[in-house]
């Protein structure tokens, strides 16, 4: 055999192999095709028939049992679920008991593979689960898989299931950041009855450093929001060394707000951390009480550029705060100058002196606002 | 006048079409839908309907958009607003630009039907 001929038998290899690679591709692309097209098909189907016997209860069009092992049918259910409410969602809930949804989804969580079968299958019993389910979703709060982990808290979540509110939390210390933030926005969801459980683990938590699970802790009692947990949130002020769990606390105070909560403020707008002065300064007007505003007007002359932004915000935001702002305006420091001038265009003071500028109405405030804004030197 | 009293439904999801065509024929309605604004604003101008479902959020034009050119074409249609937001600006919106009623998804389908027969006979 020449080299000429083995040439040839070559070409005609790699020829051939790329032939059958190209036939292969598009019979598996012909396949995937006709596969969601059946599967939408059926989709469509099993809208229509739950639709009937939504619409009516007369019509009591059958439920072949093998649809209870059809993708389509659980996303039908799953969408019908999101759109009517009422007794439609009771008479949903007793199809997917009658068919035994959930049990075949929880063992396929159970499965030990592939990913994607339970992956879905949490994701479904997020969706679908009830109370029996609690139990599945609580154990697989630990798997392997972040976001199976992550769909079960959210399925308890939604179910609303008080019970697993301690296993979350256990969790809070041992997951990654943002799997601990999706388990926190979880226990938001649980409100009020969430609230002396997070208190308790802040309580025990409480550690000198790393305290990941205790801030994020800390920041869902701020957006739950209830004023009970003020005294713990000033007790965690008084005790934390750690700068992060004090910045939490200082933002949860200005949220949960209350009279009990400027003390502790005040003394964490003279800590010695310009992080925690420029946190104290925006949770003190979140508040509202303007008892502090002389306070404030301290922190315009701060050596820190945030603490005197945030100083000058919060003035610009309380009650008989513009004032000193425009007081600042006129005095020698550089520095207060310019966080007040900026505070006071920012709530619309600027505006106002500029409208009554060009009616001809200004006043000595103005006239002190508009020449700083300016550049001017007034005598 | 006709017997049969004719409804247009329009929103670009498949399953809420299907449980609102399903409901409405079950009630003896005849009805057709639209899958987006445009459709939505064609149909109405040509398809002399007792009623139109109209969903807010749809590619193409929004719900009060449709209702809106509806108005400048001298075409007056009774219409629901069917929408998953229910902020102050699209409930007032709605009955500003004149829409004769307003449900919130996720709806009781008894209570739609109720609205549509009010509206359809009212």
């Amino acid at each position: 055999m020449n080299g000429m001929t083995i040439g040839v038998i070559a070409v005609a290899v790699v020829l051939i192999v790329d032939v059958v690679l190209l036939l292969g591709l598009v019979t598996m692309k012909t396949v995937n095709r006709r596969r969601a097209q059946s599967y939408k098909l059926r989709r469509a189907g099993y809208v229509a028939t739950l639709s009937r016997r939504l619409a009516s209860s007369a019509a009591a069009d059958p439920i072949e049992a093998r649809a209870a092992a059809d993708d389509a049918f659980l996303d039908a259910v799953i969408d019908l679920r999101n759109i009517v409410t009422g007794h439609e969602i009771e008479t949903l809930a007793g199809i997917v008991d009658g068919l035994g949804l959930a049990r075949r989804q929880e063992a396929r969580l159970r499965s030990r593979f592939p990913l994607g079968r339970r992956l879905r299958a949490a994701v479904s019993l997020a969706e679908i689960g009830d109370e029996t389910t609690a139990t599945v979703l609580i154990e697989h709060l630990s798997d392997r898989e972040p976001e199976i982990r992550i769909q079960c808290a959210r399925g308890l979540g939604r179910i609303q299931h008080t019970a697993a509110i301690d296993a979350i939390l256990e969790r809070f210390d041992v997951e990654e950041p943002w799997v601990r933030a999706r388990f926190a926005d979880t226990m938001v969801g649980f409100g009020a009855k969430a609230t002396w459980p997070l208190v308790a683990y802040i309580r025990v938590n409480l550690r000198p450093r790393d305290n990941e699970g205790v801030v994020e802790a800390i920041r869902v009692l701020g957006v739950i929001g209830d004023r009970e947990v003020g005294p713990t949130l000033s007790g965690v002020l008084r005790v934390a060394s750690d700068p992060e769990v004090r910045i939490a606390a200082i933002e949860a105070l200005g949220v949960v707000g209350g009279p009990l909560a400027i003390k502790p403020l005040k003394a964490t707008f003279r800590s010695t951390d310009w992080r925690l002065r420029a946190k104290s300064a925006t949770s003190l007007a979140q508040i509202g009480d303007p008892s502090v505003n002389s306070l404030l007007a301290r922190g315009l002359e701060d050596a820190n550029w945030w603490v005197r932004r945030n100083s000058a915000a919060a003035l610009a935001a309380l009650p008989g705060g513009a004032d000193l702002l425009l007081d600042a305006v006129g005095s020698d420091d550089l520095f207060a100058r310019d966080a007040a001038g900026e505070a006071l265009a920012d709530c619309g003071a600027l505006a106002g002196a500029r409208e009554r500028e060009e009616a001809g109405l200004t006043n000595a405030e103005d006239r002190v606002l508009l020449a700083h804004m300016t550049g001017q030197v007034l005598a | 006048m006709r017997e049969i009293k004719r409804v247009l439904v329009a929103d670009d999801s498949d399953t809420v079409t299907t449980v609102l065509v399903t409901a409405l024929e079950l009630e003896g309605y005849e009805v057709e839908t639209a899958v987006n604004g445009l459709e939505a604003y064609e149909k109405g101008l040509t398809g002399d309907y007792d009623l139109v479902i109209l969903d807010q959020l749809m590619p193409g034009l929004l719900g009060l958009e449709v209702i809106d050119r509806w108005r400048e074409e001298g075409c007056q249609i009774s219409t629901i607003m069917l929408s998953g937001v229910d902020d102050d600006r699209t409930v007032v919106g709605s009955f500003e630009s004149g829409a004769v009623d307003f449900i919130r998804k996720p709806f009781r389908i008894p209570e739609l039907l109720a609205r549509v027969r009010q509206r359809v006979q009212g």
